[in-house]
């Protein structure tokens, strides 16, 4: 924030400002959500009352873990994609040296980080993965029909902070500090976006599937 | 013949093109000259509006990821060499997404569209909620866009015929209580030829078993009384079953979501129940 007021530079605006306002919306916007859902789950007469927590927890379980449910087996490819994909998607930001390194600057707070290799290749299978979805959104005809622009605007949201990363860090295509703001808009565009798009399903996937499994449970049926 | 199927074919111009066979079925054919496009917003906004409130509703609308995942759950797509206008999402993307993306300003023939695809095209078996990785209720949003149609009128008419019979007389097939009673009576009586003194209780008190049958055994499958009555004999269990109205098991209303006639059925099973004071109740099927 200092930097910024101090000089005020696209680079310290991205950094500065722009990096709170993402993460109070995307936390904020969570929360407003998730409260709304379970609100509104409350008012419904059948939700509630089957809600259970083995139930609910036996069936995130048997979907967490690849392979573990019919259709998981049913579609390889489409699985190992998925779970690659999501795996890269959530912990590369998370246990990157660089955004490490930022925490630190700014706050003074480091934890774990994955060595860069590493890194660098799992941001590498996120590119590829979006490739796959891409490409199965037009070459699968039961996904092509029910494709809509905002859903390769969302696989472009997920795309575009991992592409512009990797091109930063190995300083291609355009110069390194320009890469590198556009990197920051991209990140800070999905996560204010998570709440408010259909990529809300990283946490309404934890209350649908706890929902379903209790559901099904309750009448001793399984849902994987 | 062939003019008509070629008619039927072209639904709707400005929309997804269906190759399908025609569905003949009065319900749809006779009511869908009935409704206007004001009818019909005004009905679908409905819903929708009532939906919001609903987070069954609002929760697949927001997470479904258009993956078609849900596909092979379905037999309608399997069996019909996977095309993809079969698919669960496919349904729902035809229907619901597209009610709510015009905001309930459709044409008649649009409506028959969508009538035709949730009651011809789907059972509402959740098999794909099964198959979904978010496990997202595909079968209730199916059930609300047939809620819309039933509002309309738009249903297949056999099913409407029932389920009017369920509103007038709590029996699926307009069964008066005479005729109920006497079916049990004449059932007993031919028990009787195989079993000695065996009994179909009507309306005991006290008893631990209430069986209800579905309208069809009465009407149609009478001896369907007569295998139950023997079952219930030789195992030696205290039953009966309702002499009043409320022993029909049948929920048409259900399958339409004609919540109020659906509600009345299953009220009126328990009420007979809490008459009679009985432990359990079975049900066939």
């Amino acid at each position: 924030m200092y930097d910024f007021i101090k000089d005020p530079s696209l680079y310290n605006l991205v950094r500065g400002p722009l990096v709170w306002i993402a993460f109070i919306v995307f936390i904020g916007g969570t929360i407003y959500q998730l409260r709304t859902m379970i609100l509104l789950a409350k008012k419904e007469k059948v939700v509630y009352p089957y809600m259970d927590l083995k139930l609910s927890l036996r069936s995130l379980l048997h979907w967490v873990i690849p392979f573990n449910s019919v259709n998981w087996r049913k579609r390889p490819v489409v699985t190992t994609v998925t779970f690659l994909f999501h795996i890269g998607l959530v912990f590369t930001p998370i246990l990157l040296l660089s955004h490490n390194i930022l925490w630190r600057e700014s706050w003074g707070i480091t934890w774990w980080t994955l060595p860069e290799g590493i890194a660098d290749i799992m941001t590498l299978i996120v590119i590829i993965c979006c490739g796959f979805f891409f490409l199965r959104r037009i070459l699968a005809p039961e996904v092509r029909f029910v494709t809509f622009d905002s859903d390769y605007l969302i696989l472009f949201i997920a795309f575009a902070p991992f592409i512009t990363g990797f091109l930063a860090y190995h300083q291609m295509l355009l110069p390194h500090k320009t890469m590198v703001i556009l990197h920051i808009i991209f990140g800070e565009i999905m996560l204010a976006a998570i709440p408010f798009t259909r990529l809300g399903h990283m946490f309404y996937f934890f209350l649908t599937r706890a929902f379903m499994g209790s559901d099904q449970g309750y009448r001793y049926s399984q849902d994987w | 013949m062939a003019e008509v199927s070629a008619k039927e074919n072209v639904k709707k111009k400005d929309w997804v093109e269906l190759k399908r066979k025609p569905v003949k079925d009065p319900g749809f054919d006779e009511t869908v000259k009935t409704l206007t496009p004001e009818k019909i917003e005004k009905v679908v906004n409905a819903v929708l509006n009532a939906g919001k409130n609903s987070g069954r509703f609002i929760a697949p609308l927001e997470t479904c990821i258009h993956c078609a995942l849900c596909s092979e759950a379905c037999h309608w797509y399997l069996s019909h060499d996977k095309d993809p206008t079969y698919a669960p999402v496919a349904k729902v993307k035809m229907t619901l997404w597209e009610l709510i993306k015009r905001k309930g300003k459709v044409s008649p023939e649009f409506m028959k569209q969508v009538a035709r695809i949730v009651f011809c095209e789907c059972n509402l078996c959740r098999r794909c909620s099964m198959y979904c990785p978010f496990g997202l209720d595909v079968a209730y949003q199916i059930g609300m866009v047939r809620r819309m149609c039933f509002l309309l009128g738009l249903v297949p008419q056999n099913i409407l015929d029932q389920t009017n019979s369920l509103s007038a007389t709590l029996t699926q097939l307009w069964i008066t209580q005479a005729d109920w009673i006497d079916s049990i009576q004449w059932q007993e009586e031919e028990v009787r030829a195989d079993i000695k003194n065996a009994r179909i209780p009507i309306g005991k008190e006290g008893a631990e078993v209430m069986w209800c049958p579905l309208g069809t055994e009465p009407k149609v499958a009478a001896y369907h009384i007569a295998r139950m009555a023997k079952i219930m004999n030789v195992a030696g269990i205290d039953w009966t079953v309702p002499a009043e109205d409320g022993w029909d098991s049948a929920n048409m209303g259900m399958f339409i979501r004609d919540m109020e006639t659906m509600q009345r059925v299953v009220r009126g099973i328990f009420d007979n129940a809490a008459r009679l004071r009985v432990k359990r109740i079975v049900l066939t099927e």
